[in-house]
């Protein structure tokens, strides 16, 4: 994703032509963080059509809800808790690789990863804990699906969050170097800012 | 042998597809047998499995991942664009991150497949020359029509559109490449994946999939195994769209040459803008129906079951959210393509430039809001009824405004009266038609009546034959000269042109008498009484088919031995023409910059773009004064 | 000249388009005007696509390139605020007109039917319909639908298994039998006679051979119809050891609803039961050679031998556990008896 733009001219061998002419930039914004900020678009496009899902079965089709016999509202508000502060976490990893400060970028990242994890455990605990499953009724598919289909989020998230990692121990983030940490970073904030919109239509209305 | 399974390849795709079946096989009986469900080896659950693994894998021995997977591990990545450019035919065959090898890779796969739609097409017509059984049985037919939709949407009409974008739009703009080469390069090649994998439905036990292309729960959920081809097939298909559209939206607002601002891009570039929008925005919905489909299939989810509280409009409602705006997803780049063509052939500036930018975008927004017109008859609730016909008629301006500001550039023009040209007049008229037959379906008391019946058949060729593929057939020969360097054969080109136009309308013009008569979509058999014009129809489309075996020839041939074609053929002002056919290997030695209107045609000494070095070779109309 | 031309064009293919015959017989309240609506709208289309083409053949004949006019640029026009307007305002006004039409016409439609209607349950089953109305004798169940005319009627239209649709070609019905929902319907049979029912939405591979009839009768006629019907369904029974004939006959035209089993009648016909159906073969003429024994088993295990001509699949193979023993010995005790003439 980094470097994609904007490489620096390496020459051809028999090849008349050299390297690319650098192109024009014709927007301040990067073009990565627009790519992201576009996919993120298409991304809660993806849970609006779930959103829909959900409209239909629970208010058209008036299916029962909640699933089951009522959520676990207070698990799912603390783990909700604990995936916001990642949030926080990931923020600070991003302001200290904008800083140098090395240290306090491996801190952030860990424990923006622990975070992202214990929030994923938690959350496939409930699944077992919960009494039904999606073959139980539509409303507990609607459950199943939202829940799910953030939790897959959840886990692309992370994925990219290793990768940041795994550059940043290696030392290839740094003030002139953050892409590679900024844009996993600014899908995390949309993983979290899904969860309260998925938490609040789920668990509180 | 090793080392070649360790370079990034087909030895290596090969390999790493065998591995994926394994490891889904793997998968499968070990997650079945840790959560003790009887039996340990089910085929249809390692089947589905492999369909969404099995390319991943595929995928990643072909190179697709490989600069990535280098990123992630830490190490230091270098461009050293080795993989730029073609130096040989082999080279079409391998990962490349050139738009302009893309662009070749997109089109030639994009008409491979219109080839094998198009001869489901024919099998269809076959099938319904007469009344009663012809050739197969209902259920190889119902597989057939829809192996033919799915093949033309998916993967003729939409990506073609966005490989003659990802060819020419980089070189129109003014950039070297496109923003994201490699994200470019992954969406291609899920292309030939999805292609081959609705293919590979056939195979299938109970068959290919055969819910058409719209794939209605609850009918796809209870459909044998082929149904899942095409429910994973759609994903890729959608993924490699949704890629390719990030990847427009991004190198348009970027990568512009200085000086062109917005309303000096060309309409081409503002249509392929507004389709990027489009699909972004609309895609995700379609991915989401088809994994509730496979959810409700494979994991007795209850989406659209109604016995457990489900809703089967639901599907309608989130698959035509997506399918309407498709729809123009398969029209708007067309719509640029046309500007093109026109301006250059008639030599006159495209008539109310921006009128012709703010209706793409009004096309736009009002797509998102129509989509239940597709419903009308499906026992939603009625007063949606109103508001979605109206909104529906409402898309009739904005492209009566297109329509109008075409033949007005038209008008006084000097008229060069060429194939591309032809395609181009023969679509204005063509989509009319389709366009006036769609207005007349959002008129709900007669969509009662005609929806579902050839009426719509009639509809869906005339916007798609007349208006998409029409477009394709235009900019497919008007850039011929610049993606291969030479000219093709004119005289076949008109040939390919008269045949298709005339027999295109005896075989879709009488479908919309049978459809009001009272003929339904989606048969095998009908009534006696339209026998007589279903063989005209199945007759004249033979034609049609045949008629594609011109271009076919005339495209292979003049590749190889047409006469050269010089840098711009068409006098044309926009930036691709002013460089060498085919354009050098990262397009510019220097960004040029852009300093007037893209369709200044008569405007004495007029330049769109000039070049910092003066090199011989891109001379342009006018362009030279400006050295 | 070329104002004059499209008129002429105009006119003449207004006239072409009326000329020809686009619908079928009008058999009900609201097919004349979905008809007169589609003249309008033709009289509104052929005048936009003929402006449009005769503008553009104009314009090539008059302008195009000739021998000497290579290097020759059009004058640079690049627009008129006054022409934008004129054609953005123009169709905007076809527009609201048509849809205002619509829009009417469609309340009218759709307005409730007087009170004490008819109310018709239709029923799709993969691949068949089957219809049920109270009539005065009692509730009638048939593969066949029966209907007074002019008189309101109401469609409350339901599926047992995926989307069918419900429509009837010259009554310009249409609506989806949707799973889980019902859908209505209402309007009034104005005309006579035996029109199609086709279904009009996917359902599976017998979807092109999901055709019934509905027949138009007096109201005199309906009555002695329907009481036929209703004594047969109110046979009771055969548990209760009821007459074999009429619960073999019931089978036939009406199925056993409770099980799902689908009424024969409704893909074949058979002169003794008055099905007429087309989707299967005709059993007075395929059965001619077969005795109780071959017919118990070709309804049992349909796709063992196929009729040639006909699709494996389609008919359902599920009699054995749709019907009971006994309710399937009386069929076969039924169909063998009406084809071979004691019927
Ligand atoms: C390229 C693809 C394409 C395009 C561009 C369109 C364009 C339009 N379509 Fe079409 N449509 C399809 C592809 C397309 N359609 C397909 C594939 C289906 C079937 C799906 C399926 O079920 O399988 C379908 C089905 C479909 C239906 C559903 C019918 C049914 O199933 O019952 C309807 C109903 O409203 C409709 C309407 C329209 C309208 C109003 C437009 C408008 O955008 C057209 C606008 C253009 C014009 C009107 C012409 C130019 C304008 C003028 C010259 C100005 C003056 C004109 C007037 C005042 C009328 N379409
Ligand atoms: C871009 C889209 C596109 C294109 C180009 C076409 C092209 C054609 N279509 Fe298709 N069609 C659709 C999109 C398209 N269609 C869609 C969306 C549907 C709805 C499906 C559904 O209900 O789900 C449909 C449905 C559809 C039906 C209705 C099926 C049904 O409802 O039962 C029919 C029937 O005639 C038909 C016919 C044709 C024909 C004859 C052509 C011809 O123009 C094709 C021309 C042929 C070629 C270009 C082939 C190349 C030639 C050869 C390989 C040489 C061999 C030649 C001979 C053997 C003579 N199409
Ligand atoms: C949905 C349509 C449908 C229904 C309902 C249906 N049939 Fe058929 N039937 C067919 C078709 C199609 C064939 C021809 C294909 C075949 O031979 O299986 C057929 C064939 C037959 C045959 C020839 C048998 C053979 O296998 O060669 C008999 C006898 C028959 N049907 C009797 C019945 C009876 C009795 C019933 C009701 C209990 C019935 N059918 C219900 C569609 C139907
Ligand atoms: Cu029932 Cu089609
Ligand atoms: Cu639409």
């Amino acid at each position: 994703m980094e470097a994609a733009s904007i490489p620096s001219p390496a020459s051809h061998d028999g090849d008349s032509h050299h390297g690319p002419p650098i192109a024009n930039q014709s927007s301040r914004v990067n073009s990565e963080v627009l790519g992201i900020l576009l996919f993120i678009i298409s991304e809660m496009m993806l849970f609006g059509a779930f959103f829909a899902a959900y409209f239909f079965i629970r208010v058209v089709s008036a299916d029962d809800w909640p699933p089951g016999e009522g959520l676990p509202v207070a698990v799912a508000a603390i783990n909700a808790a604990i995936l916001l502060s990642s949030s926080v976490t990931m923020h600070w990893t991003d302001v200290s690789a904008k800083r140098d400060n090395q240290l306090a970028m491996r801190a952030g990242i860990v424990t923006t990863f622990l975070l992202g994890s214990t929030f994923l455990f938690i959350q496939i605990n409930e699944y077992l804990h919960l009494g039904f499953t999606p073959k139980t009724s539509a409303s507990a598919s609607v459950f199943y699906g939202l829940t799910g289909l953030h939790g897959a989020h959840v886990v692309i998230g992370l994925l990219l969050l290793w990768m940041s990692a795994v550059r940043i121990f290696k030392g290839r983030v740094g003030p002139k170097n953050h892409r590679g940490l900024e844009v996993p970073g600014i899908y995390w904030h949309f993983v979290d800012a899904m969860w309260i919109v998925v938490f609040t239509t789920i668990y509180v209305l | 042998m090793a080392a070649k399974i360790r370079q990034p390849g087909w030895y290596r795709a090969l390999a790493f597809s065998i591995l994926g079946v394994l490891v889904c096989l793997a998968l499968s009986t070990g997650l079945r047998a840790a959560f003790a469900v009887e039996p340990v080896y089910d085929s249809t659950s390692v089947l589905q499995i492999s369909l969404l693994m099995v390319p991943l894998f595929f995928l990643g021995g072909i190179g697709c991942f490989d600069y990535w997977l280098r990123w992630a591990s830490g190490r230091t990545v270098v461009d050293d664009h080795a993989d730029h450019g073609a130096k040989s035919w082999r080279d079409y065959f391998k990962v490349n991150t050139d738009h302009k090898v893309i662009g070749i890779q997109y089109i030639c796969v994009s008409f491979v497949f219109m080839f094998i739609g198009g001869l489901m097409a024919m099998l269809v017509r076959a099938e319904l020359a007469a009344p009663g059984r012809q050739f197969v049985d209902p259920n190889t037919f119902n597989g057939i029509f829809s192996i033919h939709a799915t093949l033309l949407i998916f993967l003729f009409v939409i990506p073609i559109f966005a490989g003659i974008a990802n060819y020419v739009l980089p070189l129109m703009i003014g950039a070297p490449d496109m923003a994201f080469p490699r994200l470019n390069a992954l969406s291609f090649w899920m292309l030939p994946v999805a292609g081959v994998m609705m293919l590979l439905s056939f195979l299938a036990p109970g068959g290919s999939f055969a819910a058409g292309w719209t794939a209605y729960a609850p009918l796809s959920v209870d459909a044998p195994i082929g149904q899942a081809f095409f429910t994973i097939a759609v994903q890729f298909a959608g993924a490699s769209s949704i890629a390719t559209a990030l990847n427009f939206l991004v190198t348009i607002i970027t990568m512009r040459a200085p000086g062109m601002t917005f309303f000096r891009m060309p309409l081409l570039v503002w249509a392929n803008f507004s389709t990027s929008l489009l699909v972004v925005i609309a895609t995700p919905f379609i991915a989401a129906s088809q994994f509730m489909v496979i959810l409700d299939r494979a994991l007795g989810f209850n989406f659209f079951n109604p016995a457990n509280g489900g809703d089967v409009l639901m599907y309608q409602h989130v698959f035509w959210f997506y399918s309407h705006p498709a729809v123009y997803i398969m029209m708007l780049p067309g719509f640029g393509i046309i500007s093109e063509v026109l301006a250059t052939r008639a030599r006159k500036p495209i008539f109310g430039y921006r009128m012709m930018a703010f209706s793409l975008l009004a096309i736009v927004l009002l797509g998102f809001t129509v989509w239940a017109h597709h419903m009308f008859v499906s026992g939603m609730s009625d007063w949606i009824r109103i508001p979605m016909m109206i909104t529906t008629a409402i898309i009739a301006i904005p492209t009566g405004i297109k329509i109008f500001s075409w033949v007005a550039t038209l008008w006084r023009g000097v008229l060069k009266m060429d194939t591309p040209m032809l395609w181009a007049v023969g679509f204005i008229a063509m989509f009319t038609l389709g366009g006036i037959s769609g207005v007349m379906l959002a008129m709900v008391p007669l969509d009662i009546h005609v929806s579902d019946t050839y009426f719509i058949v009639a509809h869906i060729h005339y916007v798609l034959f007349g208006g998409s593929l029409f477009t394709i057939f235009a900019g497919i020969y008007f850039w011929f000269p610049k993606m291969t360097g030479r000219m093709f054969n004119e005289r076949l080109g008109k040939i390919h042109f008269w045949l298709t136009f005339i027999f295109f309308n005896v075989t879709f013009a009488p479908m919309h008498l049978i459809g009001v008569q009272g003929m339904p979509r989606r048969v095998s058999d009908y009534a006696e009484q339209f026998a007589t014009w279903n063989m005209i129809i199945s007759i004249a489309s033979f034609v049609v088919g045949l008629s594609s075996l011109i271009f076919l020839y005339n495209m292979i041939v003049s590749w190889r031995t047409g006469p050269e074609a010089g840098p711009n053929p068409w006098n044309s002002l926009t930036i691709e023409w002013q460089v060498s056919s085919p354009p050098p290997i990262f397009n510019f030695d220097a960004i040029p910059s852009v300093v007037g209107g893209p369709y200044e045609y008569g405007v004495p000494g007029a330049v769109h773009a000039v070049f910092a070095d003066s090199k011989p070779e891109p001379v342009a109309v006018g362009a030279s004064e400006a050295d | 000249m070329l104002l004059a031309i499209s008129v002429v064009a105009s006119v003449v293919g207004i006239i072409f388009m009326l000329a020809l015959d686009w619908f079928p017989e009008q058999g009900s309240s609201i097919a004349a005007p979905i008809d007169t609506f589609w003249d309008v709208l033709v009289v509104v289309s052929v005048p936009i696509f003929v402006a449009v083409t005769a503008m553009m053949l104009f314009s090539i004949w008059r302008w195009r390139q000739r021998p000497g006019e290579e290097d020759l640029d059009g004058p640079p026009i690049h627009g008129s605020t006054k022409l934008e307007v004129i054609w953005t305002i123009v169709p905007t006004v076809i527009i609201a007109a048509l849809t205002t039409y619509a829009a009417i016409l469609l309340v009218d439609i759709q307005s409730a039917p007087a009170k004490g209607t008819r109310v018709v349950n239709v029923n799709g089953v993969q691949f068949a319909w089957d219809f049920e109305t109270k009539t005065a004798a009692g509730p009638v169940k048939s593969a066949k639908l029966y209907l007074p005319i002019n008189e309101p009627v109401k469609f409350n239209v339901r599926s047992a298994d995926v989307i069918h649709d419900f429509w009837v070609p010259a009554f310009r019905l249409k609506v989806d039998a949707v799973p889980g929902i019902t859908t209505t319907y209402n309007l009034t049979p104005t005309k006579l006679g035996t029109f199609e029912v086709v279904c009009a939405e996917l359902c599976g591979l017998g979807h092109a051979y999901m055709r019934q009839t509905v027949t138009v009768l007096t109201a005199e006629r309906y009555a002695t119809v329907m009481a036929g019907l209703a004594k047969q369904a109110g046979a009771p029974a055969p548990a209760a050891g009821a007459s074999t004939d009429a619960v073999g006959k019931q089978m036939f035209v009406a199925g056993n609803p409770a099980t799902g089993a689908t009424a024969c009648g409704a893909c074949h016909t058979m002169k003794a039961a008055g099905t007429t159906a087309t989707t299967g073969p005709n059993l007075d003429e395929i059965l001619q050679a077969d005795d109780a024994a071959g017919i118990m088993e070709m309804i049992v295990n349909p796709n063992k031998e196929i009729v040639a001509g006909y699709s494996k699949g389609i008919m359902p193979a599920n009699y054995a556990t749709t019907m009971t023993k006994p309710q399937l010995d009386a069929l076969v005790k039924y169909i063998d008896q009406s084809v071979h003439g004691e019927g």
